[in-house]
């Protein structure tokens, strides 16, 4: 454990000494902002337009059931935010390993106490540590539609429990493929397209046969993770999630072994 | 002696004494087709210093490797202390300290940071990291850089740090890899200086191309030689054979 407690407090230092940490926790949070305030202004001038249609002021019973703060704010908010982690958390793990193998310092660290799989989940905790953070600051302003459509704190929970399971997710993915490269670049592009992959492979249902659809169907993110937005904690989409990071830090592990034969 | 964790059983950590022995028998290691290693046997006896030498892309550094557990032979062994790395790696580096190349460090760590980050790796914790890392930085003299950044410093100081993180625990064997590589000659002489002052105390396995420096540093030596081990013995022997630069060039026949 102590060698597993030093390999996370390095990494901690290192992300947080260097400008790129805080640089991409304040673009996530501020394309966030723009993203909630761009929609909160939409949804406004339709309240307005439907105001201004009712001569006699503003009556909540003239504006239809489907304009409201969640459908129309929220979701989309929502929606968008899961997209920018998938843009975002390659680019926090792009270097995670592959700037270790560029370097060489990997050699280094293998010769220590450290054990393959402590330095994956060391590494892991931490991008993932750096992700929440993130999330939180970002899920700020979604929060306020939750607690304006006053849906209360078991909701919020939900959600943001989506949040970080996805974050998990693709934090994991970022890993694998930084784990199998010594170039940042490659990592990075990899986990975005395995990420883009993997958020939505209902596309190619049409082009497959029934049973395959149906498994094409299970394989996706975007469902489960509005599962979680409309407040569904289910058991499943938590396997889901949990399973793709094993099953991603599990490739990055085996990316040792393989290093140790390939070379 | 340096740190807590010397001269005790304590984390695991081997009890330091005259170091432990490297034994490889028949160590073969392949890339694909190419052979980077071929039959290689050899022994390093506890406390001997040892060089390997060869030209570069001779087969030293994958030879590190496998005493490291960093690769896995393609046939052959070979046991430190009587350990597989590839079957027991921690108990193999527990066993060992390993100064990598010039520049294989974390830029962007602080020289004391960076050595409480590999004690604590390396099992160290509490106030025997602090009195290993504290004895470090003095034995290495880095007293002057202890608070800048590693990728600051000159290549002559990075080399110090690698030098220290590879001491920490005091291990039983410590195995250099090029250790004076693209240094000037003043910071070649500090090193080298370092070194042999560390020599004697524990195993040392010393990889270069640098003749003089396994002359200075080592009791023995091994020549490598497109991955087979052309020469053995004595350093005066062997370096002191007037084919001795014969032994570098392609062709050299394997050591009987």
């Amino acid at each position: 454990m102590t060698a597993l407690r030093a390999l996370m407090r390095k990494e901690l230092a290192s992300l947080f000494g260097a400008p790129t940490a805080y640089l991409a926790l304040s673009m996530v949070a501020l394309v966030t902002a723009l993203i909630f305030f761009d929609h909160l202004r939409l949804y406004n001038q339709i309240l307005f337009v439907y105001a201004s249609a009712t001569m006699g002021g503003f009556a909540s019973d003239s504006v239809p059931d489907y304009v409201n703060l969640w459908d129309s704010v929220f979701f989309p908010v929502m929606e968008t935010l899961g997209l920018t982690l998938i843009g975002t958390v390659p680019l926090i793990t792009m270097g995670v390993f592959a700037e270790e193998r560029a370097r060489g310092t990997d050699e280094l660290l293998l010769t220590t106490r450290l054990t393959p799989w402590q330095v994956v989940l060391a590494k892991f905790a931490v991008a993932y540590l750096f992700i929440t953070l993130m999330m939180a600051v970002s899920f700020l302003y979604p929060a306020t539609a939750i607690e304006q459509g006053g849906l209360g704190l078991e909701h919020l929970s939900a959600v943001f429990l989506g949040l970080t399971l996805h974050g998990a997710g693709l934090a994991s993915i970022g890993l694998a493929c930084s784990a199998f490269t010594s170039s940042q670049l490659v990592a990075a592009v990899s986990a975005w397209a395995v990420a883009f992959l993997f958020w939505d492979l209902t596309w190619a249902s049409s082009f497959v046969g029934e049973r395959i659809a149906g498994l094409l169907d299970a394989l996706s993110m975007q469902p489960r993770y509005s599962s979680f937005a409309g407040g569904v904690v289910s058991l499943a989409n938590v396997v889901y999630f949990a399973g793709i990071a094993l099953v991603s830090l599990a490739a990055a592990r085996f990316s040792f072994d393989l290093r140790r034969v390939s070379g | 002696m340096l740190g807590a964790a010397a001269g005790t059983e304590a984390g695991g950590v081997p009890q330091q004494g005259r170091g432990v022995a490297v034994e490889a028998r028949g160590l073969t290691r392949r890339f694909g087709p190419q052979l980077a290693l071929d039959a290689v046997t050899l022994r390093i006896a506890p406390g001997e210093s040892f060089a390997l030498l060869g030209a570069n892309g001779a087969g030293k550094t994958t030879f590190i490797r496998l005493v490291t557990g960093f690769l896995l032979p393609s046939a052959g062994s070979i046991t430190v202390d009587g350990l597989s790395p590839a079957l027991r790696p921690s108990q193999v580096h527990a066993r060992l300290g390993f100064v990598m190349e010039t520049s294989r460090l974390y830029p962007e760590l602080r020289v004391r940071g960076f050595l409480r980050f590999m004690g604590g790796a390396r099992g160290l914790g509490g106030a025997a990291l602090a009195r290993a890392v504290d004895a470090a930085i003095a034995r290495f003299h880095l007293e002057p850089v202890a608070s800048r950044l590693i990728g600051n410093l000159s290549k002559g100081y990075q080399q110090r740090v690698s030098l220290a993180q590879a001491f920490l625990t005091d291990p039983p064997l410590v195995i250099v890899d090029e250790p004076t590589g693209g240094l000037d000659p003043v910071q070649r002489g500090e090193v080298q200086a370092l070194l042999r002052a560390l020599r004697g105390e524990r195993s040392l396995l010393l990889c270069t191309h640098d003749l003089e420096e396994a002359r200075m540093l080592a009791g023995r030596v091994g020549v490598l030689n497109a991955g087979r081990l052309v020469a053995e013995g004595e350093a005066s022997e062997v370096l002191g054979r007037e084919d001795a630069l014969a032994l570098f060039r392609t062709g050299a026949e394997p050591a009987r």
